[in-house]
């Protein structure tokens, strides 16, 4: 499911249910039974043999709902938080600084709720594998169900152990490391005796505090690390709309325009009609569209501390 | 226990490398055994003795051009001191060198008679108001000679962080300004994994198409639409990419958009010579692969829409959009975020897209020392905006009669 995509829903298939757009759930779809929601009641039979990306009516009331394919950005947002997850700016620019494609090797400390997982293994498949450590262990065995349920265990192995105490216990198989762990410094020995030593192993420490990144920056110093950067990201929203902008002369000549200051009028949904037609396009100089970024924003996730570890110089 | 298959990444003959300089200016160079490679005023090596090396490690040029593996020293520990700037005025004679002795130094130095160390020592000796300085002044002015007088570099790979980054440095036209932490978005917005099946249009000579295939194994198949009778994909030359690699991609001009294939019906003269029969052969493997391209194309169903374009964004979209499949994701490329508004609006407002998202990426790169993390004080302005959308299934098909693709 999460690194292959098939086009028509079948009996036992998970989709995501987009309800609208700050309301999103999952279902496994199954013969016989209903999603009741305050849109209304959705029969399971009415989903089957649907293409994804279709909408499905209530069998009461005009309600309607949408069922999406599960991906791994999709259930980063759909995620139940057991811990504080990765979201895509950070999760989109830790892959491809460790340059994880198909066939890397992969160690991730701790699991959390797996909403990076989805995306390491997504990445990875079908020839690479995550090995992904929790050492919480109602939480690692919550996401080794969800990993069978997902159909990732070709990809995927989780494993309930305490990498601070005990180590990866794997030796020299990994092409990158990952370590979201409250005292990372304390894991970078055992990072380093997981990674390759052929070749150019890559490892990510994801950090709120900065006093955490300094001491981790010290450690992989001291391991024998190199070219240790450190990086913050994050994305900004933006909205749009169209502001009527008429000369002054109107006001001189008394007239007074009624200029809405509210930008969160979201357009209503048409059902039908084909696809729509811009409203932007104002009379001459009257009118221009402009935007702004949304007024609440995430301001800081993680540091994100990179380094590497060059293999053994052969002269 | 799966342990990594990968080959090792090692530097070949002919491979791609960033060569990053001690002043962090950096440049690429096509490795070519036979011949030096010149970094300026900090020296020249032969290509061949980085041949088998691996990357990331720092190597110094010595005399002759040879190189060693360079110790990196770590991280200096300056302490906080009680030395501090009261006692120092800007004053150009306290470095008692003359500039005709720093400049035979130099001349020393390219031709490995003198040591950087050994420079950076004499400037340090005979500038009188370097014991007056505090420890992080001392180092960030040993840092600022090393950047100037150290005759090392360090290979870096061709990787897609590695070639974003750089190309967004030295030359953002190429890439239509995107900055690597914007490319990664992308990837991660339009799901691409191994088998994806991929259309895309790329006006900014392949670093997003470049980085879509370093994503795609074997079964995935990634289709460029481009304009004029070939594309240019400059950016994958660089990405040193396994021969197969290139299978993934198809390209097709803009104008064979609608074009039907006709049978191959090109007949030999009897008199063909062996040149009639090779042209013939070569038209005839051109036909095959456009009739493949156009039939994948026209199969539709595709996995993700990508764009990055000279022109109108909208246009595009609507020309592509019917080969989306449904539930997958439109991702729009642009530098400017007003380029993409009129399109936002309008998907906003279109039933065929879910989730219509505007953003820009921010980025922020900081030192990390001890007692000396800081942003850097020099950054990026930009790096780029994106507008994604959920693509729907069209509506007017009677979808239980659609065969699965």
């Amino acid at each position: 499911m999460f690194h292959q995509y098939k086009t028509l829903i079948e009996d036992g298939d998970l989709v995501v249910v987009y309800l609208n757009p700050g309301s999103m759930l999952t279902t496994t779809v199954k013969a016989g039974d209903m999603l009741n929601n305050k849109y209304g009641n959705f029969r399971h039979d009415d989903m089957i043999g649907l293409k994804y990306g279709s909408m499905v009516k209530s069998r009461v009331g005009t309600g309607f709902v949408y069922l999406l394919h599960p991906t791994p950005a999709l259930w980063t947002q759909v995620v139940p938080h057991r811990t504080q997850i990765l979201y895509l700016p950070d999760i989109s620019f830790i892959s491809m600084y460790l340059d994880l494609k198909p066939g890397k090797v992969v160690l991730e400390s701790g699991t959390g709720s797996g909403s990076f997982s989805h995306s390491l293994a997504r990445t990875i498949a079908p020839t690479g594998h995550l090995y992904t450590f929790e050492y919480h262990e109602l939480r690692a065995e919550t996401a080794r169900k969800e990993f069978i349920e997902h159909k990732l265990t070709d990809v995927v192995t989780i494993e309930h152990r305490d990498v601070l105490a005990n180590g990866f216990g794997k030796v020299g198989i990994a092409d990158a490391v990952f370590l979201d762990l409250p005292a990372p410094w304390d894991a970078v020995a055992a990072a380093k005796e997981s990674l390759r030593r052929d070749t150019t192993g890559r490892v990510c420490s994801f950090s709120p505090c900065i006093e955490q990144v300094q001491r981790t920056a010290l450690a992989l110093d001291e391991h024998g690390f190199s070219d240790i950067r450190m990086y913050e990201c994050l994305v900004k929203d933006y909205e749009t709309r169209t502001l009527p902008m008429p000369d002054i002369e109107e006001a001189i000549n008394g007239q007074k325009i009624n200029f809405k200051p509210n930008w969160s009028e979201r357009k209503k949904r048409k059902l039908e009609s084909g696809s729509g037609t811009p409203t932007g396009e104002g009379g001459a100089g009257s009118e221009i569209m402009i935007s702004k970024p949304v007024d609440q924003a995430r301001g800081h996730t993680s540091y994100l501390t990179f380094a590497i570890l060059a293999p053994e110089a052969n002269n | 226990m799966i342990a990594s298959q990968l080959e090792p990444t090692v530097i070949k003959s002919g491979d791609n490398v960033i060569i990053r300089m001690p002043s962090l200016n950096a440049k690429i160079v096509s490795l070519n055994p036979s011949k030096m490679v010149s970094l300026g005023k900090f020296g020249s090596f032969n290509a061949s003795e980085l041949i088998g090396k691996p990357f990331g490690h720092t190597y110094e040029i010595e005399k002759g051009g040879t190189i060693v593996p360079h110790t990196t020293a770590g991280f200096d520990n300056a302490d906080i001191t009680e030395a501090n700037n009261k006692e120092i005025v800007d004053n150009p004679k306290s470095q008692k060198l003359t500039f005709e002795e720093i400049e035979r130094l130099k001349t020393m130095s390219l031709a490995g008679d003198v040591s950087a160390k050994e420079i950076i020592a004499s400037l340090t000796e005979n500038n009188e108001a370097f014991d007056k300085k505090t420890e992080f002044s001392k180092s960030k002015y040993i840092l600022r000679k090393q950047r100037k007088f150290m005759k090392s570099f360090v290979p870096l790979e061709t990787s897609v962080f590695n070639l974003c980054s750089y190309f967004f440095e030295f030359n953002p036209g190429k890439i239509r300004g995107i900055r690597a932490d914007t490319l990664s978005q992308i990837l991660s917005l339009a799901n691409v994994y191994s088998n994806a099946r991929i259309l895309a249009v790329d006006d900014g000579q392949g670093m997003i198409i470049g980085a879509l295939l370093s994503r795609m194994a074997a079964g995935g198949q990634l289709l460029g639409i481009h304009d004029g009778d070939s594309s240019n994909y400059d950016v994958i030359r660089y990405m040193n990419l396994a021969a197969d690699s290139r299978d993934h991609l198809q390209t097709l001009p803009w104008s064979k958009l609608y074009h039907t294939v006709e049978p191959f019906t090109e007949q030999l003269a009897e008199n063909a010579t062996a040149d009639d029969k090779s042209g013939r052969e070569r038209r005839m493997r051109g036909h095959a692969k456009l009739s493949d391209t156009i039939d994948n194309l026209r199969r539709g169903e595709f996995d993700a829409l990508v764009i990055s374009t000279n022109y109108n964004p909208k246009s595009v979209i609507e020309r592509l959009v019917p080969f989306l499949g449904g539930s997958r994701m439109l991702v729009v490329y642009d530098q400017s975020k007003d380029v993409l508004l009129e399109t936002f609006t309008w998907l906003r407002q279109s039933p065929e897209f879910l989730n219509v998202q505007l953003t820009e990426s921010w980025l922020r790169e900081y030192q990390v020392l001890p007692n000396r993390t800081h942003p850097l004080m020099n950054t990026s302005g930009g790096g780029g905006f994106i507008l994604s959308a959920i693509h729907l299934a069209p509506v007017d098909k009677p979808s239980t009669s659609s065969a699965s693709s």
